[in-house]
Order: C-alpha cells, then sequence, then structure tokens
C-alpha cells in the first residue's frame, strides 16, 4: 500500500475541531428551522397551486444540511489546496472586540430612552476612549464637533427625524 | 441614439452632476481608507438616497462603485495597504515602485490603466446589455430559475477561504429571504410572533451590518497598527513611450476584467489577480515583477475597474448582480420600484445610458481627482481609527433606522455586524449571503411558477435547452475545483 502523505494519522485527525461545533451549531438550528416550517399555516392545495409554503424554505434546509455535514472534515482540502482555514481563528476574540459589542449593544438597547442626538454623543464619547484614545484636545473637539456635523447634516439638511428622548423630558 | 441622448440629458441637470462628482470623491476617500470598502459606502448610501430621483441616486452608486475600485490602489500602493480587496494585486509591484522613489509614476500608471479598463468595459456594456436584455426577454420562470440557480453556484467560486462556506452563505442569504409572509398563500414564515418580521428583512440594515459593522469590530482587532508612508507629491501621468510599450497589457486586462466582471458573482479581486498573473505570463521581463514592474501595476488595475463596468451588464440586463456592489446598487434599484432585469432596458432605456454616462464621468473624475489630490489621498489613510470607526458606527445607526424610521432595523444591523464578524472568522464571506438574499425572491418566485406550469415534475424544467444549458454551467461550476486541480496536474 503507498504511503499517503495527506492521509490523516488518526480518525481525531478527519474532523477539525472548530468545525465540527459549527456544523454541530448549524445543524441544530436547521433541525429548529424545519421544525418551525412544520408550524406554517396549512393552506388547500388548490389555493396553493400545490406549492404549499414550506416547501422551499424546506429544499434549501435540505441542501444546507447537506453541505454543512462536509463542514467539519473540510479542512483536508483545504490544506491539499494550500489553504488554511484556521489561520483567521487561531486567536481567541480580543476583549478590545468583546468590549466593543458590548458597548454597541448597551448603547442601542438605551438608545430609546436617550435619543438620537444623545445616543450620537454616547457613541462618539465612550468608543475612543475605551479604545485609548486620551488626546483631550483631540476629543473634546470630536464630542462637540462630530455629533453637531451629524445633526445638522441629517436632521437640519436631509430632514431625517431624530427622536428627542431624555432631551426632551430636560426641556419640559 | 434617441434613448441615450435623453439619457445624457437626464444626467445633465446640475444636480445630477454633482451628485456623480459627490459619488467620485466618496470612493476614492473610502478607497484609501483600509477597512473602508465601496459596498460598505453604497450600503450606507442606500437609505439616504431613497428620496433622491433614482436617476440620480443610482448614478451617484454607480460613480461610488467605479471611484472606490480606483481608490484603494492609492494606500495599496503608497503604504502597502490595499484600502480596498480589488487592489490587492496592485500592491505587489506598485508599493516597490513607490518605495523605489516613483510613487507619483505608479499612481499614475494605476490611474491611466484604470480609466482606459473602465471605458473599455462601458464600451462593452453598452452594445452588451442590450443584447443580453433581448436574448433575456425570451427567458419564461423556467429559464430564469436556471439562470438564478447558475449565478448562486457561482457563488462558490467568488474569492474568499472557502468555495463550500460561500454556497452555505448564499443559500442561508436566500433563506433569509423567505422571512416574512408568503406572497402565493398568504402564510407566516418564520416570523416568530414578531410583527416587524412580517413584511420579511430589510436590505438595508443587513447590508450596512455585514459591510459596516462587522469590520467595525475586525478594525477593534487592530487600533494600533502602524504603518510607514511613501511621500507622493503628486500623480505622474505615464509618457506615450510608456503606454506604447505597456498596451497590450492594458488591452488584454480589460478584456479579461470585463469578460469576468460579467459573470455573476465574480467581481473585480478575481479580475485583478488574473490580470496580474496573465501580465505575468505574457512579460518579456518576468523577473521585475515584484519588484516594481510597471506592467504588474497595469495589469490588475485595468482588470479590476474593467470588472466593476462588466459586472453592470449582468446587474441590469438579467437583474443577476455581478459582484457584492452590484448586489447593492440592483438592492437600490428594487428599493427605487425598478425591476432590474431585460424590462429595465426594453422599456426605460434611458435609466440604464443615464448609469452608462455616469459611471463614463466616474472613470474621467477619479482621473482628474488623483491628479490634483493624490497627496491628500494618501493622508486620509492616516485618520486616527479611534475616531473614524465610531464615525462609520453613527452613519451605519442612522442609516438603518432611518430606512423605515424602526429601532428594529437598528439591531436588526447590530445582528448582522455581529453574524458578519462572525461569519469572517469561520471562513464564511458576507458578499455570497448579500446576493443570495437580493437573489432569493428570484429564484423563489421562478422556481414556484416552473413548478406550477410543469405540473410539479421537476424533469419538466430539463426539457428547455436554455434551462438544460444553465444547469450543465452550474455542474460545471460547481464541479470547478476538481476538473482545474486535474487540467493544473497535466
Amino acid at each position: 500500500m503507498k504511503n499517503n502523505k495527506n492521509a490523516p494519522k488518526s480518525l481525531g485527525a478527519l474532523f477539525n475541531k472548530s468545525d465540527t461545533i459549527i456544523a454541530i451549531l448549524l445543524a441544530l438550528i436547521i433541525g429548529f428551522l424545519w421544525f418551525e416550517t412544520t408550524k406554517f399555516e396549512k393552506v388547500p392545495d388548490l389555493f396553493s397551486n400545490n406549492i404549499p409554503p414550506e416547501m422551499f424554505p424546506q429544499i434549501l434546509l435540505i441542501i444546507i444540511l447537506g453541505m454543512v455535514l462536509i463542514i467539519p472534515f473540510e479542512h483536508i482540502f483545504l490544506k491539499k489546496n494550500g489553504k488554511d482555514i484556521d489561520s483567521s481563528r487561531i486567536n481567541s476574540v480580543e476583549f478590545s472586540t468583546i468590549g466593543t459589542m458590548f458597548i454597541l449593544s448597551a448603547i442601542i438597547a438605551s438608545s430609546q430612552v436617550l435619543g438620537a442626538a444623545l445616543t450620537i454623543i454616547a457613541v462618539s464619547i465612550s468608543l475612543p476612549i475605551y479604545w485609548g484614545e486620551r488626546r483631550l484636545k483631540v476629543l473634546i473637539s470630536y464630542v462637540i464637533g462630530f455629533p453637531l456635523f451629524v445633526i445638522v447634516l441629517f436632521n437640519i439638511i436631509l430632514g431625517v427625524h431624530f427622536e428627542p428622548g431624555l432631551l426632551e423630558l430636560i426641556k419640559n | 441614439m434617441e434613448d441615450i441622448i435623453k439619457g445624457i440629458g437626464l444626467l445633465l441637470e446640475f444636480q445630477n452632476i454633482l451628485l456623480i462628482l459627490s459619488g467620485v470623491l466618496i470612493g476614492v476617500l473610502v478607497g484609501a481608507l483600509p477597512g473602508l470598502s465601496s459596498p460598505m459606502a453604497i450600503a450606507l448610501l442606500i437609505p439616504f438616497t431613497i428620496s433622491l430621483d433614482p436617476v440620480a441616486a443610482i448614478a451617484m452608486m454607480a460613480a461610488l462603485y467605479c471611484a472606490g475600485t480606483f481608490g484603494g490602489s492609492i494606500t495599496a500602493i503608497l503604504i502597502n495597504a490595499p484600502g480596498a480587496p480589488p487592489a490587492v494585486a496592485t500592491a505587489l509591484d506598485g508599493y516597490p515602485m513607490a518605495k523605489n522613489g516613483e510613487p507619483g509614476r505608479a499612481l499614475g500608471l494605476a490611474a491611466v490603466s484604470s480609466v482606459f479598463g473602465g471605458i473599455f468595459s462601458l464600451i462593452i456594456f453598452i452594445f452588451a446589455a442590450p443584447l443580453l436584455a433581448k436574448l433575456a426577454l425570451e427567458f419564461g420562470p423556467a429559464e430564469y430559475f436556471g439562470l438564478a440557480v447558475f449565478a448562486l453556484s457561482m457563488l462558490a467560486s467568488m474569492s474568499g477561504k472557502s468555495s463550500l462556506r460561500n454556497l452555505i452563505s448564499g443559500l442561508v442569504g436566500v433563506l433569509i429571504g423567505t422571512i416574512g409572509i408568503h406572497l402565493t398563500t398568504g402564510v407566516e414564515r418564520f416570523t416568530f410572533d414578531i410583527p416587524d418580521l412580517e413584511e420579511g428583512i430589510h436590505f438595508v440594515p443587513v447590508l450596512i451590518g455585514l459591510f459596516a459593522v462587522s469590520e467595525l469590530f475586525k478594525q477593534s482587532e487592530k487600533l494600533n497598527a502602524v504603518v510607514e508612508r511613501i511621500q507622493a507629491k503628486a500623480l505622474r501621468l505615464p509618457t506615450l513611450f510608456e503606454l506604447k510599450k505597456l498596451k497590450y497589457t492594458i488591452l488584454r486586462s480589460s478584456g479579461i476584467g470585463t469578460f469576468i466582471g460579467i459573470l455573476p458573482a465574480e467581481g473585480s479581486t478575481v479580475a485583478a489577480i488574473i490580470g496580474y498573473n496573465e501580465a505575468r505570463r505574457w512579460s518579456k521581463d518576468k523577473d521585475n515583477f515584484g519588484k516594481g514592474s510597471p506592467e504588474g501595476i497595469v495589469g490588475p488595475e485595468a482588470a479590476n475597474n474593467a470588472a466593476a463596468g462588466g459586472a453592470m451588464v449582468p446587474t441590469l440586463a438579467l437583474g443577476i448582480p455581478g459582484s457584492g456592489s452590484t448586489a447593492l446598487i440592483l438592492a437600490a434599484l428594487i428599493m427605487h420600484g425598478f425591476r432590474p432585469g431585460p424590462y429595465l432596458i426594453s422599456e426605460t432605456p434611458e435609466f440604464v445610458y443615464a448609469i452608462f454616462g455616469a459611471m463614463l464621468i466616474a472613470n474621467l473624475g477619479f482621473l482628474f481627482i488623483g491628479l490634483v489630490g493624490a497627496k491628500f489621498f494618501s493622508l486620509v489613510a492616516f485618520i486616527p481609527k479611534k475616531l473614524l470607526w465610531p464615525a462609520v458606527f453613527i452613519f451605519s445607526m442612522i442609516g438603518s433606522y432611518s430606512f423605515a424610521s424602526s429601532m428594529f432595523d437598528v439591531w436588526v444591523m447590530l445582528a448582522a455586524g455581529l453574524a458578519g464578524y462572525f461569519m469572517d472568522r469561520h471562513g464564511f464571506s458576507a458578499a455570497p449571503l448579500v446576493m443570495g438574499l437580493i437573489l432569493g425572491k428570484l429564484v423563489e418566485e421562478s422556481f414556484s411558477q416552473s413548478m406550477i406550469i410543469h405540473d410539479n415534475n421537476f424533469f419538466a424544467l430539463l426539457e428547455s435547452p436554455v434551462v438544460l444549458l444553465f444547469f450543465v454551467l452550474t455542474f460545471l461550476s460547481l464541479s470547478s475545483p476538481f476538473w482545474t486541480r486535474y487540467f493544473s496536474k497535466k
């Protein structure tokens, strides 16, 4: 038997760990969505022209599932083509990125209370400071100048409606 | 001829010219800023152009698209950081030439070859689009279904690490397109009793999330990256003698770029890489490649700009996007109430010619802007990321919200941004998802109509030679990784 250099050395090497987890997650989501399609309202065949509303999504889900099942082994084919699927995920997600996600989610969650103008100011202050901008003059001119520019451009010139939020309470 | 004059007439209004030139300026700016891209800028622009006249809105986006492709080469040449993916190949010889003390010459070669590639593809566009549309007018639902399946299969070969993951992304996009009320039966699908989902997911917040917000998360990982800049005082146009020496490379790359652009889903990046490889293969001075070869600059630049014009052909003639950016232009056309495809050309040819005119102006516009503003554009790459990206996020929020005055859309934008970030980490590209989302309606509608016509007999579709041809092309496209490897070994 020929010794194939590309052959995986053990059964574990057949599977890429991260991709296996992704495939399981995607398969679970597909299972859930399939279950959802079974709950679509039933329509008489005559009305639906024999194309029930769940038919097309179910076809898509089956095809996607078929492809998802290949994902754990795909790294073997990719390696043969000189591609490393793990290169972009060798390092875990940086703390600064997780923090950024958290800050932006919190700002969006509170934007209905804050109103548009204060939300814009909140983004202009929080992100640069969180990312390490410490030049006070730059920060102050940015925090005043940029929101002002945005409000003038979008609210006054382009007529985009900005929710007043907290500012209305203060005004009253 | 009358339609061409009408189309040009539509463009010649002062407001339209101003918007086209703004599109060029924004395009060169975002192209020159690493991380920002023309698809991202188009996505951000869509909600603000909804209230504009359709000609002005689409012309502005088309101009931005052309100029963005060129803008990416400025930073590729001066700081070895391609502002946009299509400029990746330009950096290979552009940066060494700039380092050798000729940054102005490198920028000049890039600008002139870009203009040539762009104009070449527009000439092809003006002839090919009406012909293709005339052919497509004969298409029924089955043929459209075949075409859409072929276009989806082409997503596999879009740039990215994995063909399989590109296809999954594309199909997930089609699946997202099924959310909302089913048009034929009125049944709610995947709405989870959320009223905002009844209308389906709006394109705009998804596009903004995938292109702008996910990039913000990526950029938050490299806030302190230091780049070395080469000073460029001005752009230096190549001499006639130099152009004569390079004419075959420019012509060849323009042809390659236009052809690749016309193929559904193949974008400027693929065109630029092939343009570069072909320039090297045909060069008499192969050893100079990677050290500042002029052919190494004009090859990819002519190709990537020609692909931009080429990609507009299937977008306007068939309603099938030729690239990520044209998928966004397609979305904008739909939002302005147009039905992209053969009827667009047969019923409103002047509109298509107006877009052609806008792209022509854009090509000449970025040459002029490049000539006078090379020094300025080389500086914009140094805007601190810590201030630039919060601004991008604010524009993203306003863009997503203002489209339907809905906070739900802002959450969709954030969700799409998070999904885009994690997808990218694991090798799933965002562009195929967007194209799937935009093609989704066409795929389902044409599938349902063909099934009704053929009494639910799928194999009856194959009786049409056009459908058969598209299915054969789909098979060839999906199996291409295997047969290309086989032939390359031979």
